[in-house]
């Protein structure tokens, strides 16, 4: 059944002309479609992104498809498993591969549930075993790697944080719109208040200086928040300071906060725990500062500062602004 | 009214953390399972919040019985303390986990709550702190037909409607539905509460509910997996690290100029 296809599924609008994800998710989409001899279609749920056929064309998309309905919002997950599963059941897909995001986490299992098909979020990677599929995904917050075997048609979720290598050229592809009737939709949930943060997301910093538990006290913060202005960046911290009321969780870097690729990362007080990196660690460069010096965090670091980060913070700040 | 609280027993992240940052986790012969036997079997933590947000809502006057389900091969103890919480109804589903998907234990749990004559809220942690797959709440709400709300910091419930903060990468987002509804509670709910002595000791006498799959209506077919754990490893990580010495001063020149010169800052 080698014409069935590998598909990519994206339902967000994304920022910079294209979803969150997108190109992450299309490179392993492509590596599983050639590993299978398969032909890889991209599915896009609701608008299409401005740089959906260029970028299609990349990653040798062979159909780029769209399903437009008003209702398919990422926040309607209602119409959107509909018009997810209603595509699967007609289209038969040897896999729906999805770059994992809020509600990524939502829709894929619901459709799998649907359609009592396997569905396993935090992949890393997938290759086909005989007949089945074989993924790698995260567990007990990095700690651990485990790999799935999955039957035929599964949803996957991955956490594509991998650098890309460079696309190659292809001609940009034509988008076929695929219909589907949500007339009979009513989302259940009802948004009150929508969440509104306008200042910069960490998600997309270039620099980040994150702070842990080894500042010792929420009066040292503040220090994190000065280095990561002087360079330039954004402040994030690790999940026992946004537990413990010290910053609010739009600063959380880890499995269960924010995800972050930035060039430099800044560990502050960071001991290293799996939950944390696995926020962190896509980092270009990732530096650390700790009094332990068996830390695990320095196994993830380029460089370390071994030290009292009290007495460090102020002389980096320093010696930024000489330079 | 009833809120069901699904729970889930794992191995302490904490303990597991430890021993893989000290490069001593072990993986059994199997090659799949952890086999330190010093590692604490514990209630999902994430589910222990789940326990805490039907608790608050108790706090805050709603009127129900707080029934508390569970898969697995031994979870009485789990289930003894969530009795010593609160929970008025226990029941232990008897099945071995090694041989079950997600899928698997979403049925045996939505089948469990259709036997118990329905649920008004389902709460369950986000994730369960060992697979980290999530997966579950969202496979019952497809099961029973209810909407599925995710990474709640705080619940409510007004009239019939469930109102529900959640943590999103952009702030906080109020959402709502009507019940029944299926809720997942994430980390920034707090820190549950411990029961009180005199309740653990009253707890000790409970026996949970035990059933079988095929009380509920299962076949092993019904439950056999779509998705196998065939092996799982410890990641390497690369450690290069290039500890920069000297005087604290120095220390901060040192690191600023070798992040300059790799174009860094």
């Amino acid at each position: 059944m080698s014409e069935n296809a590998v598909v990519v599924c994206t339902f967000e609008p994304g920022r910079e002309g294209l979803p969150e994800g997108a190109e992450e998710i299309l490179h392993i989409g492509r590596g599983l479609a050639t590993a299978l001899s398969a032909p890889l279609h991209w599915l896009i749920l609701g608008p299409l992104p401005d740089r959906a056929s260029a970028t299609a064309g990349h990653y040798g998309v062979s159909s780029l498809q769209q399903m437009e309905d008003p209702k398919l919002l990422p926040s309607n997950a209602d119409a959107c498993v509909a018009a997810l599963s209603g595509y699967c059941s007609d289209q038969a897909p040897q896999a729906v591969l999805l770059h994992q995001t809020l509600d990524a986490r939502i829709v894929a299992p619901r459709v799998a549930g649907r359609l009592n098909k396997a569905v396993v979020m935090n992949g890393i990677s997938i290759e086909p075993n005989g007949e089945n599929l074989q993924l790698t995904a995260s567990a007990y917050g990095g700690d651990t790697r485990v790999i799935y075997e999955v039957g035929p048609g599964p949803i996957l979720s991955f956490i594509a944080n991998a650098a890309v290598p460079d696309p190659s050229e292809g001609d940009p592809v034509s988008v076929e719109n695929i219909s589907c009737d949500l007339s009979e939709i009513t989302e259940r949930i009802e948004i009150i208040e929508q969440a509104r943060f306008d200042g910069p997301r960490l998600d997309d910093a270039e620099i980040i200086v994150s702070g842990g538990r080894g500042l010792g006290s929420v009066d040292n913060y503040p220090l994190i928040e000065q280095l990561a202005e002087a360079m330039g960046g954004l402040a994030g911290a690790s999940r026992p300071l946004v537990d413990e009321g010290w910053v609010d969780s739009s600063h959380q870097v880890g499995l269960t906060g924010r995800i972050t690729r930035p060039n430099l990362y800044v560990a502050i007080g960071i001991s290293g725990a799996s939950q944390h990196m696995a926020g962190c660690s896509a980092a270009k460069t990732l530096v650390a500062i700790n009094r332990d010096e068996d830390a695990a965090i320095f196994q993830y670091a380029r460089y370390g500062l071994v030290g009292d980060a009290l007495e460090l913070i102020p002389e980096l700040i320093r010696a930024v602004r000489d330079r | 009214m009833r809120i069901v609280v699904c729970v889930k027993e794992v191995m302490d992240p904490d303990a597991v953390n430890n021993y893989a940052v000290a490069g001593r986790l072990e993986i059994g012969e199997d090659g799949k399972t952890l086999t330190q036997t010093a590692i604490p079997r514990l209630m999902n933590g994430y589910d222990e919040q789940a326990i805490e947000a039907a608790l608050r809502l108790r706090d805050e006057g709603a009127d129900f019985t707080l029934a508390v389900i569970s898969a697995g091969s031994d979870p009485e103890k789990m289930l003894k303390h969530a009795a010593a919480l609160g929970a008025q109804e226990l029941v232990a589903i008897q099945v071995d986990p090694e041989s079950l998907d997600q899928q698997a234990f979403a049925r045996l749990l939505a089948a469990q709550i259709e036997t118990m004559g329905g649920a008004d809220l389902v709460l369950c942690g986000r994730q369960a702190s060992d697979d980290d797959q999530g997966v579950v709440p969202a496979l019952i709400g497809e099961q029973l037909n209810m909407p599925v709300i995710t990474v709640a910091r705080a619940v409510a419930l007004l009239d019939n409607q469930v109102r529900v903060t959640r943590v999103t990468s952009d702030g906080d987002q109020v959402v709502a539905a009507a019940c029944p509804a299926v809720v997942t509670i994430s980390n920034e709910l707090g820190d549950p509460r411990y029961p009180s002595a005199a309740a653990k000791v009253k707890a000790r006498r409970i026996k949970p509910t035990v059933v079988q799959p095929s009380d509920l209506g299962l076949s092993p077919e019904d439950i056999a997996p779509r998705v196998m754990l065939t092996r799982q490893f410890v990641p390497e990580v690369q450690g290069n690290c290039e500890f920069i010495q000297g005087e604290v001063a120095q220390m901060a020149d040192s690191l600023i100029e070798r992040l300059k010169a790799d174009s860094i800052l």
